[in-house]
């Protein structure tokens, strides 16, 4: 009975297949936003949390938000990397610059790091000519500079400009190493770095809020296993120090931070994919239109299948069976109009992955499939009931006599 | 076997009392081929279709093989529908989204044959009006005989005890006429009763019995039983 139901179903769609494309057309449509916009956010988190993922397990970052009047010196740093957990240490100040070129004229803002050697390591930079900065440079307060790639192209037109000066704000830096350009995605934002020693950075701090002191470090355990016991080291002293206010300080590990953009990208695809959703759901309110129209219009069709012996729920399993095939036809047209999409994009995005170190490839989850197919079904069950409702409770001789 | 007891169908327009059918009592036994006339709005439409069980009578009982129609929940109605009663109309009725065949194959379906089944008997149907060789035309690619003809094979293929035709030979040509009405002939020999509706006397003088309505009241004009 069903398969004879879909049947008629299909054969009443096909009898006006243009009328039909229309009233699918809303479903079509709402179904590949759907698709697309989860799908990319989805490969989007994916390719972003496996990346922060792989980006050393064995990393902790901390910000402090509010130091109370105590503020963190490098000495406090040391004293904390005295644990045995607890491998490689770094302060980080950052603050945009601007760079004069030597004739005065043309300027650029670039980022500002004041740092030590070790962050280096712990980003995984390499150095492509030079060196990195030293505890000398730190101790003696020294005017050197390590750039990387990009900024190095991009102010010098070489690498090779060991021994030559950048001015940041009127303040002339020796460049001392120039890195190579990181991999991966979140290496994105960090090609326009200029990184000085962090005693030098301190000084330039004018802002007296901050206090001179550190507010943001980075720290290695000394291997995965030592990662939680150089959270619970770092959070201690921070503790003693800044007492027991959950806002004064964070500290990130890396999953944490893979769980953070994935939630923020969660929220991302549950915005896209509502939206999305209500545009599917005005599809299913274009199907309930037509559906409506085709009810009256086929009265007499009702009126003589009830003459042969058709039962009121027989019309109503037609009818709504009727919607039914028509959204899931519609989704299946905008599944289909995705895949499409999703293809042509991710031929884009390779192609433009050659110019940049970054790629990513943008696939359908089986998950927002499986959604688009049941909310679909939904649409059609809810939006096909009415008429449906309507074309069963006809009476068989008004709907005989109707013409 | 058809028994109307002072059957009355009454339809209210406005303040207006219309008398579609006015206090009828009828009996029609099985086998027997009778035809109904009476001028337009006389409410011979209004009779096939409460004999038809489509339409409830407003007073009066109707009992349909010694039951009263008034036990039977709407399902049950089309149930009988299906499987007891025939309809064929003078505007044939057939969909014309669906091939001959398929039309045909409806009743069936509804009563829930299965698909070897329905399609020996849809054949054997379409054969016994000649039909055979249009079985996958549709409605509209067919003359009126030949579509009067299909609905006569979606009338029969439930083998129904009961055929009610209204105006069955309205839109067609005389010649054509006649041609339906030997199959109705042809059927009522087969055992089938039938209750023909019509305005043209020379078609009713076909039928065994002749009932003529007025005013939605019924009188026997001839009876050759
Ligand atoms: N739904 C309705 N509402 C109001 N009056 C109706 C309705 N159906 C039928 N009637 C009235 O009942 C009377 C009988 O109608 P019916 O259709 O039975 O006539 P008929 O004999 O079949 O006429 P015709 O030969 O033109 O088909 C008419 O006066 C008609 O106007
Ligand atoms: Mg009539």
């Amino acid at each position: 009975m069903i398969i004879k139901s879909i049947k008629m179903a299909l054969k009443a769609i096909t009898s006006s297949k243009m009328r039909s494309f229309l009233t699918m057309l809303g479903v079509i449509i709402g179904v590949t936003a759907l698709v697309v916009l989860v799908s990319l956010v989805t490969s989007a988190t994916k390719a972003v949390t496996d990346e922060v993922a792989s980006m050393g397990k064995d990393m902790l970052s901390v910000s402090i938000a509010d130091n109370k009047g105590k503020p963190l010196k490098i000495e406090d740093l040391k004293e904390i990397a005295k644990d045995r957990s607890i491998d490689l240490i770094s302060p980080k100040l950052t603050s945009v610059a601007e760079h004069k070129m030597r004739n005065g004229i043309k300027s650029s803002d670039v980022t500002r790091i004041g740092t030590n050697g070790s962050h280096f390591i712990i980003e995984g930079y390499t150095l492509a000519s030079g060196r990195l900065l030293k505890h000398a440079d730190l101790d003696n307060n020294s005017y050197v500079s390590v750039l990387s790639n990009d900024i190095a192209i991009s102010l010098f037109g070489s690498t090779d400009i060991i021994g030559r000066d950048v001015v940041l704000d009127g303040v002339k830096y020796q460049v001392v190493g120039v890195l190579n350009t990181p991999k991966g995605l979140m290496a994105e934002t960090n090609r326009n770095n200029i990184y000085i020693p962090f005693t030098v950075a301190q000084r330039l701090q004018t802002d007296a809020s901050t206090g001179n002191g550190i507010r943001e470090f980075l720290l290695t355990a000394k291997g995965a296993d030592n990662v939680s016991r150089a959270e619970q080291v770092v959070k201690e002293a921070l503790k003693a120090r800044f007492g027991d206010d959950p806002e004064a300080f964070h500290v990130y590990n890396q999953n944490e931070m893979a769980k953070s953009i994935d939630e923020i990208y969660k929220v991302f695809a549950l915005l896209l994919g509502g939206i999305a959703a209500i545009s599917l759901l005005v599809g299913g309110i274009g199907i309930m239109n037509i559906m409506l129209v085709s009810v009256t219009e086929r009265t007499k069709e009702i009126g003589i299948r009830k003459a042969l012996g058709a039962k009121s729920s027989s019309i109503l399993v037609q009818f709504i069976v009727e919607a039914l095939v028509l959204c899931l036809i519609g989704c299946a047209m905008g599944i289909a109009v995705s895949a499409g999409i999703l293809a042509i994009v991710n031929g884009v995005s390779s192609g433009a992955a050659a110019a940049s170190a970054a790629k990513m490839t943008f696939s359908m989850s089986g998950t927002v499939i499986l959604v688009a197919v049941l909310f679909s079904t939904v649409i059609g069950l809810v939006f096909g009931l009415y008429p449906a409702r309507k074309a069963a409770k006809m009476h068989p001789i008004d709907a005989l006599r109707f013409e | 076997m058809i028994v109307f007891k002072d059957i009355s169908k009454i339809y209210n327009i406005g303040d207006e009392t219309v008398y579609a059918l006015d206090h009828v009592d009828l009996t029609i036994k099985e086998g027997e081929f009778v035809g109904i006339i009476g001028p337009s709005g006389s409410g011979k439409s209004t009779l096939m279709h409460i004999m038809g069980c489509l339409d409830i009578a407003t007073e009066g009982e109707y009992d349909l093989d010694g039951q009263s129609i008034d036990v039977y929940t709407d399902n049950e109605l089309a149930a009988i529908r299906n499987k007891k009663i025939g309809f064929i109309f003078q505007s044939f009725n057939l969909l014309n989204k669906l091939t001959i065949e398929e039309n045909v194959e409806l009743p069936l379906i509804y009563q829930g044959v299965h698909a070897a089944k329905r399609r020996t008997r849809v054949a054997e149907a379409l054969a016994q009006v000649g039909m055979s060789h249009r079985r996958k035309h549709t409605p509209n690619s067919i003359s009126g005989g030949q579509q009067q003809r299909a609905a006569i094979a979606r009338a029969i293929v439930t083998r129904p005890a009961l055929i009610l035709a209204d105006e069955p030979t309205g839109n067609l040509d005389s010649k054509t006429g006649e041609e339906i009405m030997a199959l109705f002939q042809e059927l009522n020999i087969a055992g089938h009763t039938i209750v023909l509706i019509t305005h043209d006397a020379s078609v009713a003088a076909q039928a065994k019995r002749i009932l003529m309505l007025k005013d939605g009241k019924i009188a026997e004009v001839r009876d050759d039983n």
